[in-house]
Parts: C-alpha cells; sequence; structure tokens
C-alpha cells in the first residue's frame, strides 16, 4: 500500500476573493519596469551631463565670439585711425610738394619785415582755376606803408608781379591783398 | 485595475501567494518573513516562532483555558512585530473515526469542503466540517470532523487578540497521515504492513491499527495526558491483547516524550518501536506542506 504524502487539510474560513499567485513568466512586466526606470535615470543623468558641458561649451563659444568681434572692431578702429594718419600724412606731403615752390617768396617775404613791424596774417592761396596765380593776403602789424614797400620789393626780386592790389591801412594794421604772378610765367605767356 | 493591484504586482507579491491562502505551502506563502506555530490543546497553548532562516527555536507553553490565556500569549507573540501570521495545531474537540464505503470520485477532497454530504452520506452532520484519509487498498477511511462553530471561535478569538490565522488544522491528524505516508511506501499488495501508530500531540493520542494494510481499529481521545505519560498507557494498554504477535509500533509525536518509548516497552513487551518523532516534526510538517 503507498500513501502519498497529502497536503495539509485547512479548516480556517477562506475569503472569498484570494487570488491565486500571478505566473512567473509575469515577473518580467515588473523587471522590465524596474530596468526602464533605471536606464531612464542612466540616460537622463548622461544627458544632463552632456547638455551641462554643451552649455558650458556653448557660453565659452559666444564669450570667444564676443571677444573677437570686439578685437575686430578694435583693430577695425585702429586700422580707420591708421588710414586717417595716412590720408593725413599723404596731404601733408602732398602740400609740402605743393608748397615748395613758394617756399622762397615765403622766407623773404618774412626777412623783408623790419624790426618795427610784424605779420600778423600771411596767407598764400592757388587759385584753382589758374595754379599759376596766387592770392596773397598779408596783414602786418605797422604804422606806415613803408614796410610795405620793402615786403614788395622783396617780392618782385623773387620774379613775382603783383595784380589787382588792394590795400587798407589803419588803427596800426595794414591789410594788404593782390594776385602774384611769376615774371618768367608771364613772360612766357606774353611771349607769342 | 486598483492602485494596491498595481503595488503588488511592483513589489512582486502578487507573484506569491496570499498569506491566507490554503492551497499553497507555507514556505512559500512567507518566504522571508517570520510568522507563528501555535498548538492549541485543550488546557494548553504552545507556541514558537518559525523562520526559515532559524533552526527550531523551543517551545514556549501558557497553560490555562485558551480564552484567558491567548490574549497573553498574543501579547507575546505581538511583542515583536511582523510575526502576527499563525499556523495553527487545533487538537482539541475534534472527531477522528474510522469509515468505510465512503466516495471516492475523483475530486471527492475538494467536494468534501463544499459539499460534505456528497462524500460523507448518511454520516454527515450538520454544522461540521470535515476532512479524509482513503486507504487504496482498502474500502476503509479515516474522517476528521471539527464543528464549525467551534472554529468559528477560534477564528474570532485569533481575530480579537489581533493574530491572523493562515492555516488552521488538525496536528494530530497531520501527524498521523505523515506517519501513514512514511510507513506505506510500496505499492499494490506485495509487502503489506502491519504496525500499530500511536500519534501524541498536545495532550491528545491516537491508535490506529493497520493489519496487512487493513485498517482494524482507531480510537482517538483528547485530553489525555499533560506531563505524566500514565494515561496514555492506561489508554493503549487494552490494544496488546487485540494485537496480533507480529504488529510493531511505529509512535509519532509533535515533539518527543521523554520516557514514552520506555513506557511503551513495557505495556507492550517484545514488540519493535519504530519513533518517529523528531524535535519540531510538526512545526515542520506545517511549513514544508
Amino acid at each position: 500500500m503507498q500513501i502519498t504524502k497529502p497536503q495539509i487539510d485547512d479548516f480556517k474560513t477562506d475569503r472569498k476573493d484570494i487570488m491565486h499567485p500571478l505566473p512567473v513568466i509575469l515577473r518580467l512586466v515588473p523587471l522590465l519596469f524596474y530596468c526602464s526606470i533605471g536606464v531612464t535615470l542612466i540616460l537622463g543623468s548622461i544627458f544632463f551631463i552632456q547638455s551641462r558641458i554643451a552649455e558650458a561649451n556653448k557660453n565659452a563659444h559666444i564669450e570667444q565670439t564676443a571677444s573677437l568681434t570686439s578685437q575686430t572692431e578694435e583693430t577695425l578702429k585702429e586700422r580707420t585711425a591708421l588710414e586717417a594718419k595716412i590720408k593725413k600724412a599723404n596731404d601733408v606731403q602732398a602740400w609740402v610738394s605743393s608748397s615748395r615752390p613758394i617756399q622762397p617768396l615765403l622766407v623773404d617775404i618774412a626777412r623783408s619785415i623790419g624790426p618795427k613791424s610784424s605779420i600778423l596774417d600771411l596767407r598764400l592761396e592757388r587759385v584753382p582755376e589758374s595754379p599759376a596765380q596766387i592770392k596773397l593776403a598779408l596783414r602786418l602789424a605797422t604804422d606806415s606803408t613803408k614796410q610795405l614797400d620793402l615786403t614788395l620789393e622783396s617780392i618782385n626780386r623773387m620774379n613775382f608781379r603783383t595784380f589787382s592790389p588792394v590795400q587798407a591801412l589803419g588803427h596800426g594794421e595794414l591789410d594788404y591783398r593782390a594776385t602774384l604772378v611769376r615774371q618768367e610765367l608771364r613772360e612766357k605767356a606774353e611771349t607769342p | 485595475m486598483k492602485a494596491i493591484d498595481l503595488k503588488s504586482i511592483l513589489n512582486f507579491s502578487a507573484f506569491r501567494p496570499e498569506p491566507d491562502d490554503p492551497s499553497a505551502v507555507w514556505e512559500k506563502r512567507f518566504p522571508d518573513e517570520k510568522t507563528t506555530f501555535l498548538g492549541i490543546g485543550r488546557a494548553k497553548i504552545t507556541w514558537r516562532e518559525i523562520s526559515s532562516a532559524l533552526p527550531h527555536v523551543p517551545l514556549d507553553s501558557a497553560q490555562g483555558e485558551i480564552k484567558e490565556t491567548l490574549p497573553q500569549v498574543a501579547d507575546a507573540i505581538k511583542a515583536q512585530p511582523g510575526k502576527e501570521w499563525c499556523s495553527v495545531s487545533l487538537n482539541s474537540r475534534y472527531v477522528i473515526s474510522l469509515e468505510t464505503n465512503l466516495s471516492r470520485r475523483p475530486g471527492s477532497e475538494d467536494l468534501l469542503k463544499t459539499n460534505p454530504r456528497a462524500i460523507i452520506g448518511s454520516r454527515y452532520e450538520k454544522g461540521k466540517s470535515y476532512a479524509v484519509t482513503h486507504n487504496p487498498e482498502t474500502n476503509s477511511s479515516i474522517l476528521l470532523s471539527f464543528e464549525d462553530d467551534f472554529l468559528k471561535k477560534i477564528e474570532a478569538l485569533f481575530k480579537e487578540v489581533g493574530l491572523r490565522i493562515g492555516r488552521l488544522c488538525c496536528g494530530t491528524y497531520v501527524l498521523l497521515r505523515h506517519a501513514l505516508s512514511t510507513v506505506n511506501t510500496a505499492k499494490g499488495t506485495d509487502a503489506p504492513v502491519s504496525t500499530f501508530f500511536i500519534v501524541c500531540c498536545e495532550g491528545t493520542v491516537c491508535a490506529l491499527v493497520q493489519d496487512q494494510d487493513r485498517w482494524v481499529e482507531l480510537r482517538s481521545r483528547t485530553d489525555v495526558y499533560e506531563d505524566d505519560l500514565t494515561p496514555i498507557a492506561d489508554l493503549l494498554a487494552p490494544f496488546q491483547s487485540r494485537l496480533a504477535p507480529e504488529i510493531g509500533i511505529t509512535l509519532i509525536g509533535d515533539e518527543p516524550l521523554q520516557g514514552l518509548p520506555e513506557r511503551l516497552a513495557t505495556v507492550f513487551p517484545n514488540r519493535s518501536i519504530n519513533d518517529l518523532s523528531e524535535p519540531g516534526l510538526l512545526t515542520d510538517l506545517m511549513v514544508q506542506n
């Protein structure tokens, strides 16, 4: 005779809503759930760290761009200033080159001024329409026209002739304006 | 789906049997938790902690009527939290009898719970719960019965003191079935077994005579003994004259009873005694099955 090992007879009042355990294979559901949470946390952490790094890189690039832009602006300003200086230097060079022929005239006018007189203002301007003519505007501090005569003599010695002179004397100042034409140029112009 | 169902899936408790699922083994219901074994006699309660991690701890006991002692026992059990689930061995106010010609149709053991009249027939008494063990070679069966009112009273008493019953069974019947399955292991009728089963549990004694695989006589008494073993010897002594000379004794108890085998040797001279008793045997059986 064989009597198998039986289950224990339970006399407890059974609950009506006792649930039998779910199949073991369904343990995959919570396992996958926890795995997905874990993966989400890991990926989230990675993405967060990466986004922080990317943001830091972006800020660094923005700062670098701003720095380079300001450097470019400064360089442009320096370049503009340099170009302005070059232009000024060129102008000075052009002026010096263009004024060389009348420099001896200026020196003679200055030398003609006597000890009792002085030059208050002296202007020599080329007439754009006729480059051979030079407009003279001279203001002297003097009591008589004697100083003006001396000055005009020295101008004549430099082979310049005066045309359309205008002269005004008063209050110790002599204002003289005339158009100067170089003698050789005039003679050349008059010779057929 | 309710939130509690979702929670039970996420904490994996939905994949374990519920604590009061009678179809599940105790170990699977409480794999990592501590629970309590309670043995209830008419005037004595014994209990011990059940833990898979620990070996058997010694039994604690309290003398007195269950109604009076259970609240104190419950306080002692609940002093350590998480042990309120109990596996209860009830050894009082039950009847074990030998019956014949009970229905053995498929599913009869399940039907016994829902419609016992269909299995027991004219021997059915209203207001009783039954369990049955059939002899596969004869038409005899061992029938255990409890009064439903008593069971409900016990359940209410446990609920009142804050303990939860995960299993409620008759310890004597469990030990008897264990002894039967241990001794009767050979299939068929080629090696018939003759033995005299003696079951002692929480003061109860159950004696079954098996002669050539036939269950001949069964006697069961509750509240037979406490510390003195003389009532056991007195109860069993009349069997000596009725037992065939070659029949040995198979003794089983919830705990080994000091001096009982020697006492039985004097009552049943010249008979072999096979003592299946082990410390914590009933606790083990209730946990492993």
